[in-house]
């Protein structure tokens, strides 16, 4: 309830927040939207002895259609992401993720930008940000990298963002109306015991899952078996769904076992992909 | 409808008075209470559900700036007495219950020590720098291995885990009944462990006046009054220099009908550091240190007759009681036995009931308090029996049904179920679900291939606790009205409202009786300052029988206005009419009285008649006679997901029958809420202790209440069947939703699985338990 | 869930006896534990130990002892720990046994652990994976370590 004490620095620039990160190190850590890092602060399982506020960071907050990509601040909210028009016409697999997070509260506060930094293995966007093969800028000392978002996982709550690095913004492709995020909730956090975001495009299927493993991952071998088929049956988009978890080794706590989780991952991502093609 | 005086405001969907100032937050919690040199507790609680406590090295703590006193179990204990049970169980074998731990841990949330200083955050930190050496001892967590012996002691010095074991029984011969059955149908039936997990949680503040000796208490809790009676044996100030106040209190539950540690720990501290002192429990220590709920294993074994004749029924329940006995731990598996036959004539019952202790936190009163566990199971066998012997449930239940003539009806346990009309309120339920399309619709969704369930369940509980006879303290409320000189009029309750409204209701019936209007009156409660007396609110009796001491306090203010009245109209009060809150003598004089001229008669004093006193209050104590019992039908329709488990209500229908409703909208919200629970006991909510003690919902992250999205539209009705034991008539309805709903969820779950043959699923019937019971019996293709 | 029990497995490109070597060695065991920030013998096969450990931003400060027993050099040993910090408590044994593979050795670490505490409070979603992150860490840091000796 009562966080451990911290220094706290609100940074204006991007440059000004990264000198901080340089300066502290191991002992700062990035607020965004604060609802990952102000629970565990409380219950003093994190104990940053320097809170790096970004939230007055100008011009990270933005939803921008830049032809073929759309653009999307680290700092924009849940809330902004499901309330974006640009999104929903162009590319709307992550305003229906976005929707599946928390509740209005936390959907006004919380951000893209530190939702994905935080890389909880159940959080809704990494299975979208996978499905769209996203990419994320990330900003540091030595100026500005982009990694692809398979890349960007590496392990649990852990990324490919250096400890001096900021993400800044992520751009997603502009797709078909054929993609869906399907979900089965922990009933007591709203995290995700397995989501499944499908998208369905030219290229073929990318399917992303979160909430089953100990970081999101790209569902390769549903991919693989529903290659080349533009209009699969019912039948083979259950043989490929079956496919959902493998090669992972799923979570298994008090809210499902790793049986049940493998099973969901299957059940939704056969669902996803139905839906997806539905709204063909 | 406008207020007009003489325009009834009972049985009105009033809005609640209570509601402006909690939505607009300007309501007074504990935590809203600051005081001048105001310290704070935070406490250490055990990481270790048993172990032997080494050295413990405070230094490091008292020597952080701010830290005005870290204390351990060897500092407080001797000043602090011990916690009190009340429960009156022959033979307890109980543990002394110190406020902090001695030499051992017991449960995972147990408090050690306490550290105070002048603001949270530094005694937070001194918390982290106490130094405890642990030696881990094993933790006892299964009841059912915990009564074997050998196995590990939770209290070694108790030499056995089984705290009582004790036998509730009536009726006939329960050994005949079982000799005359054709057959005998037995189920294993569970209770899990549940979390209160009211909005608020507990918080404390204690202020010592050293020049008056008196000290107050601020303590989010349901039983002020039972406080003060229950402190001064703990920490040594008199009860009559000891002020209790319950101030806003975000819920309780039954969760906060205790008394904790923790108050008489504060009590002690601001005697002891002559300063105010502060604790607010965290959402965590709520989770592991505040009393749980339910815990119940149970074999019944029922009688039956080929004709469905239920001759008796019998079983043995192990009771998980936890570590400690809190106020009425023992006690509530014991209320389960008490109502065990329902609202049937069963001939014959037998419960036995072993209460034992493992290194949990204690269970207690958790809404509907030993009713709910008792409802679920008599439903769930009645679903039981009928599919094992191939009847209809609804005819089963109604073959064992006592007629409406037939009551005050005696039941074999020894309760006398004030009135009732069980037909009544299924018939109205069934109309109200549309039972036969319900049937339909659930034939045609199982030849489209889906699970599709209907449960009914049919309930009696008791409540308007109750005579005195029969409870551990007194079962009176006491009550004082006063019409003020202004003709406002001021309502005293000793029960402490929380959620339940009676600011509101109380005010409705006493602007009836009065003739005054709701405006003009103000319900006080839960300051034993103001409350002198009161036995508080649990077990639906706020209404049924602290409203009943407001009654006769009202009777007694008309009596005398009225002899007042009758001396001012030069007559006497056998002339005097009462009406709509105005005084006439028809016969006698055209003149009328209001209550703005006679109270300023009553108080001026200047025209009284010989031998009456000024003023014009009155305070009761009112004794019910018996408990009340309320009733009702639920039924629920259910669909289940086959491939996730998932079990969707798509249809509720509660009828209860709380007898008159003073105001339907909070009784339409008390059932909303309960059902609310009951959703949550048998679809998600659980209390987990690992196999080494360890709690595993120790958080709103894992433990799983019941939201909004959760939550389908209700159809509510309702039956009235007034009580004839008390002067309103009511029979309460506190927790009837939760009592008539548990069973009837779960028989919905069941019947839908049942064309799969699944006859059994523990609770909560989770989406994993689910598709287990139906993998377990399909051969789903893979990836369905 | 409080209550895990995992085998995991490595690969590290040393002899059995080079290895057996290292795992005894407070010095390597200090620079292979994750977080370890002193590991000090405190007396024969019995060891103290500070660590900060966690993952990623959720990291707690733990004092600790460990002891290892049954020493079956080069085929196998026991490692008992206990460590209490602000986060709860995490204690259990491992048992670990070496085979050869090649010019290198396969370690199978059959652990038993248990956590209690705030830990198993708010965390136990995540504490199993957590520990499987740590034991590779280690184990990478091992291999490391034994690679960089080799040259």
């Amino acid at each position: 309830m009562y966080p451990a004490a911290f220094d706290y620095k609100r940074p204006a620039t991007v440059d000004e927040a990264v000198a901080l990160l340089v300066r502290h190190g191991d002992d700062a850590k990035l607020l965004a939207g604060g609802h990952s890092l102000i629970p565990a602060m409380k219950l003093r399982l994190a104990q940053p002895k320097v809170v790096v506020d970004i939230g007055r960071i100008t011009n990270l907050s933005y939803i921008r259609d830049t032809g073929g990509t759309i653009a999307i601040g680290a700092m924009t909210t849940h809330h902004e992401i499901d309330a974006s028009k640009v999104l929903h016409d162009r590319s709307p697999l992550l305003p229906e993720t976005a929707r599946h997070i928390g509740d209005t509260q936390v959907r006004n506060k919380g951000t893209i930008g530190g939702s994905l930094a935080h890389a909880d293995p159940a959080a809704d966007y990494p299975a979208a940000i996978l499905a769209l093969d996203a990419e994320i800028d990330l900003v540091g000392p030595r100026g500005r990298r982009t990694v692809k978002a398979g890349a960007f996982f590496i392990d649990l709550l852990q990324t490919a963002i250096a400890p001096d690095e900021i993400l800044t913004e992520i751009r997603v492709p502009a797709t078909a109306r054929t993609t869906a995020y399907v979900k089965t909730e922990q009933k007591a956090s709203g995290f995700a015991l397995a989501g499944a975001a499908v998208v369905i495009g030219a290229d073929g299927v990318r399917v992303g899952i979160t909430g089953v493993a100990a970081k999101a991952y790209r569902a390769t071998g549903v991919e693989q078996a529903l290659a080349g088929q533009r209009t699969p049956t019912a039948e083979a988009i259950a043989r490929a769904a079956a496919h959902a978890a493998d090669g992972v080794q799923p979570l298994g706590d008090i809210h499902a076992s790793p049986a049940f989780r493998a099973h969901l991952a299957q059940v939704n991502t056969r669902r996803a992909i139905e839906r997806a093609l539905s709204r063909a | 409808m406008a207020d007009t005086i003489g325009t009834p405001y009972v049985g009105r969907a009033m809005k609640r008075v209570e509601d402006p100032r909690l939505i607009k937050g300007l309501a007074t919690y504990v935590d809203d209470i600051r005081l001048p040199g105001l310290l704070h507790a935070v406490i250490l609680r055990s990481p270790h559900a048993h172990a032997r406590i080494g050295r413990v090295d405070v230094s490091a703590a008292r020597a952080i700036p701010g830290v005005v006193a870290v204390l351990t179990g060897a500092d407080v204990n001797a000043a602090c007495g011990l916690v009190p049970c009340a429960a009156a169980i022959p033979d307890l074998k109980a543990p002394k219950h110190t406020v902090l731990a001695g030499d051992r841990v017991y449960f995972v949330g147990h408090a050690v020590a306490v550290a105070v200083a002048t603001d949270p955050y530094i005694a937070r930190d001194a918390i982290d720098a106490i130094d405890v050496d642990y030696d881990p001892l094993p933790a006892v967590t299964n009841p059912e291995e915990a009564v074997k012996s050998g196995t590990p002691l939770t209290h070694p010095d108790l030499g056995s885990n089984i705290a009582y074991t004790h036998v509730v029984a009536g009726g006939s011969d329960i050994d005949e009944a079982f000799r005359r059955a054709d057959r005998v149908v037995k189920h294993r039936l569970c209770h899990q462990r549940l979390t209160p997990m009211p909005i608020e949680p507990r918080g404390v503040v204690a202020s010592y006046d050293p020049g008056e000796g008196t000290l107050t208490l601020w303590t989010a809790t349901q039983i002020p009054h039972l406080l003060r009676t229950l402190l001064p044996g703990m920490i040594g100030v008199p009860e009559n220099k000891l002020r209790v106040v319950a101030p806003e209190v975000g819920g309780g539950f039954g969760a906060k009908l205790n008394v904790y540690p923790e108050e008489a720990l504060c009590a002690h501290l601001a005697m002891r550091l002559n300063a105010p002192v502060k604790w607010i429990e965290s959402r965590r220590e709520n989770a592991a240190s505040t009393i749980h709920g339910r815990d119940q294993i149970g074999e019944y074994e029922v009688a039956v007759k080929k004709d469905g004749a239920i001759l008796g029924i019998r079983t043995r329940t192990v009771a998980d009681l936890g570590s400690y006995l809190q106020l009425l731990t023992p006690a509530i598996p014991t209320l389960t036995g008490l109502v065990l036959t329902g609202c049937y004539r069963i001939p014959a019952v037998k419960m036995e009931i072993v209460g034992v202790y493992t290194n949990k936190m204690a269970t207690d009163a958790y809404r509907g308090a030993g009713r709910p566990e008792a409802t679920y199971l008599i439903e769930r066998l009645m679903d039981v029996v009928a599919r094992e012997l191939g009847i209809d449930r609804v005819d089963l239940r109604l073959k064992h049904f006592p007629a409406p003539a037939e009551f005050p009806f005696a039941t074999s346990c020894g309760l006398t179920y004030d009135s009732g009309n069980y037909q009544g309120a299924l018939t109205k339920a069934r109309q109200l679900a549309n039972w036969d399309q319900l049937l339909k619709d659930r034939a045609a969704a199982r030849a489209a291939g889906r699970l599709s369930g209907i449960g009914i369940s049919t309930y009696v509980e008791i409540c308007a606790m109750g005579p005195s006879k029969a409870m551990p303290a007194g079962g009176w409320e006491w009550g004082c009205v006063r019409m003020e000189i202004s003709a406002k009029v001021t309502v005293i309750t000793g029960v402490s409202p929380h959620g339940q409204g009676q600011e509101t209701t109380f005010a409705q019936f006493v602007a009836d009786r009065l003739g005054v209007l709701m405006e003009d009156i103000v319900v006080l409660h839960g300051d034993t300052n103001v409350a002198h007396y009161g036995r508080d609110t649990y077990g639906s009796r706020g209404t049924a029988v602290g409203g009943s001491a407001i009654v006769m306090c009202i009777d007694k203010i008309v009596a005398k206005a009225k002899t007042l009245a009758a001396h001012l109209f030069e007559t006497t009060a056998d002339h005097v009419v009462f009406e709509k809150g105005t005084f006439r003598a028809p016969g006698v004089t055209n003149r009328e009285i209001g209550w703005p001229e006679l109270a300023g008669e009553a108080y001026v004093a200047k025209n009284l008649p010989a031998g009456l006193e000024p003023g014009l209050e009155a305070s009761s104590f009112y004794e019910p006679q018996n408990f009340t019992f309320p009733f009702g039908t639920h039924i629920v329709a259910v669909e289940v997901d086959r491939d996730t488990g998932h079990v969707a209500i798509t249809k509720y229908v509660a009828v209860d029958d709380c007898g008159p409703q003073i105001n339907p909208l909070i009784v339409e919200g008390q059932v909303q809420g309960g059902i609310a629970h009951s959703i949550g006991q048998v679809l998600f909510e659980q209390t987990i202790y690992d196999e080494n003690g360890q709690l595993l919902t120790g958080e709103l992250m894992d433990y799983a209440l019941p939201r909004a999205a959760d939550i389908p539209e209700y159809i509510l009705g309702s039956t009235v069947t007034p009580s004839p034991v008390n002067p309103l008539g009511i029979k309460g309805v506190g927790e009837a939703g939760t009592i008539g709903a548990t069973p009837a969820i779960a028989n919905a779950v069941l019947d839908a699985l049942q064309p799969l043959g699944v006859t059994h699923l523990d609770l909560p019937m989770t989406p994993e338990r689910v598709w287990q019971a139906i993998k377990t019996r399909t051969a789903a293709p893979v990836g369905a | 869930m409080c209550e895990m029990k995992l085998t995991l497995t490595s690969v590290v490109p040393a002899d059995r006896a080079r290895v057996f070597a290292a795992l005894i060695d407070a010095d390597v065991l200090r620079r292979c534990i994750p977080g370890c920030e002193t590991f000090t013998a405190k007396g024969p096969d019995t060891y103290e130990a500070a660590l900060k450990i966690g993952v990623a931003g959720l990291k707690g400060t733990y004092s600790g002892k460990a002891a290892i027993r049954d020493k079956q050099p080069p085929d196998s040993l026991t490692l008992g720990f206990e460590g209490k910090g602000g986060p709860g408590f995490v204690r259990g044994s491992a048992a670990i046994t070496l085979s050869a593979d090649g010019d290198s050795t396969r370690i199978v670490c059959d652990a038993d652990v248990q956590v209690g505490g705030l830990i198993a409070a708010v965390g136990s979603r995540l504490v199993e994976a957590a520990a499987r992150k740590l034991a590779d860490d280690f184990f990478r840091q091992l291999s490391s370590e034994l690679s960089t000796q080799q040259q």
